[in-house]
């Protein structure tokens, strides 16, 4: 991005370093090499630091505990690139799920729909349990048909579980459905609807 | 001994159309009353006259008995059968004036009317088809597995099936509504001031001559088709949408995301007075201004 912003960017003019450059050089150069440590400096550090047997218990525990003790290490020059790479790793692996997640959600997470779709075909199954169901021939089809339909709306809304007219479809055929099983029920009983 | 036992065998055979009951009974009912016939099995057949009593005809079969109750304002016939059997139903005829509200109901038996001018109709059946000409204030056809045809002049028509067929024209106008689950909706209608179509499995044809100002026009189906056909002049917004059905429309420009599925189409005709959206999940969507 900055390099987007630089250029076009007019180089400063000649060779000349600033005035309040120099400044801030020379105030640098002035500082004192080493910090002298607060006279409980030590003391407070330790006190901030996990004991000792617990570090020692925990290193001899783990695998890495039998690579050379950290005090005889040396830097190596590969670690930071590695690390970093590593580190670059487990980041990509830990966001890029999120990222894909928020481009495609429905893949992944449902819907307010699907989520309201589901509740609704638990609650219709429940009414339908309650419900005594006969066989009246003059109803079978169509109820035969109904069940087809609420099969073909629900996986219509798994292909596309934004739409609301799917999700309305899909409530007036279960409601049609319990209507005409109430029904049937009645006239199997000799009642009229 | 010959001649006897044809005559035997003559007899035995006549013998179920004796055991038929007659109906025939007329009511004189107040304009603008109530009539109501409720019969299961058999057929029911309703004709207008211009007189201004209510006229019920017909036969009943063995075992079957016909229930009145009357008043100055309504009339209800029921057929009432042996529990758990139709004996082969009833076959009714109605004689209706002008003006009157027809309430019809069967379970198997067919429903046939015609030449009828009342306020209101109503028939309900079961898997019997429902037959409707003539004209109507207002009409609702609702069959469970039968087919509705209505051919009549009516202002407001709601016709409802789950597994049969819709078919409506003749003077159909105004407000109309169809529903069905798997069985094809065909509407050809006058001006339209409403008209909303819904299937699952149904295809779905509409076509209007004229959409009134504001008017709105709205067809959804989950599987199957649409086509809808209105003339070049009608004025309204166009909105289509299909998920994976194709869009075909002489008017506007299907649009498709650069990615992912579905396809839409909106649209501006002539001044964008009234609303039309049709809406298929997987059929296509055919638009024609050619009505």
């Amino acid at each position: 991005m900055n390099d987007h912003r630089d250029q076009g960017r007019p180089e400063p003019a000649g060779r000349d370093v600033p005035s309040h450059d120099e400044a801030l050089r020379q105030r640098l150069h002035a500082l004192p090499a080493c910090m002298p440590v607060p006279p409980d400096g030590w003391d407070r550090l330790k006190a901030a630091l996990p004991p000792r047997e617990d570090v020692s218990a925990a290193l001899a525990a783990a695998p890495v505990a039998r690579i050379a003790p950290a005090s005889r290490r040396r830097p190596r020059r590969w670690a930071w690139p590695v690390g970093g790479a590593l580190a670059a790793g487990v980041a990509l692996y830990a966001v890029l799920p999120a990222v894909m997640q928020s481009r495609h959600p429905a893949s992944i997470v449902p819907t307010t729909l699907q989520v309201q779709a589901s509740a609704m075909t638990e609650e219709y199954r429940q009414a339908m349990a309650a419900l005594p169901q006969q066989r009246v021939a003059d109803y079978q089809p169509a109820l035969a048909e109904l069940d087809q339909s609420a099969v073909q709306i629900r996986d219509a809304l798994a292909q596309d579980p934004r739409s609301w007219h799917l999700l309305e479809q899909l409530q007036r055929t279960y409601a049609l459905r319990l209507e005409l099983t109430r029904q049937a029920a009645m006239a199997a009983t000799g009642l009229t609807t | 001994m010959r001649i006897s036992i044809l005559l035997s065998a003559a007899l035995l055979l006549s013998a179920p159309a004796w055991a038929d009951t007659r109906v025939d009974d007329r009511h004189a009912i107040a304009s603008g009353g109530r009539i109501e016939l409720s019969n299961v099995a058999g057929k029911v057949t309703v004709r207008g006259w211009d007189r201004n009593d209510v006229q019920l005809t017909g036969t009943l079969s063995d075992g079957l008995t016909l229930k009145p109750e009357k008043s100055a304002n309504r009339v209800r016939w029921e057929v009432e059968y042996p529990r758990r059997s139709n004996n082969g139903g009833a076959t009714l005829e109605l004689r209706v004036p002008r003006g009157v509200e027809v309430q019809l109901g069967t379970v198997s038996a067919d429903v046939d009317i015609d030449g009828v001018d009342v306020k209101r109709l109503q028939a309900n059946t079961v898997s019997g088809d429902l037959r409707a000409g003539g004209r109507s204030g207002e009409t609702a056809l609702t069959t469970v597995s039968g087919d509705v045809l209505a051919q009549l002049q009516t202002a407001r028509l709601d016709a409802r099936t789950v597994s049969g067929s819709i078919r409506a024209g003749g003077g159909v106008s105004g407000d109309i509504g169809a529903q069905s689950v798997s069985g094809r909706v065909g509407v050809d209608a006058g001006r339209t001031q409403r008209l909303a179509v819904e299937t699952v499995s149904g295809s779905v044809e509409l076509s209007a001559s004229a959409l009134a100002p504001g008017g709105r026009i709205s067809a959804q189906s989950v599987s199957a088709p649409i086509v809808l056909r209105l003339p070049r002049t009608v004025s309204a917004q166009l909105s289509v949408k299909s998920f994976s059905g194709s869009i075909d429309s002489q008017a506007g420009t299907v649009e498709r995301p650069r990615h992912g599925p579905g396809s839409s189409l909106e649209a501006r005709l002539g001044a964008g007075d009234g609303d039309i959206s049709l809406q298929s999940h997987s059929g296509s969507v055919r638009v024609r201004l050619d009505r």
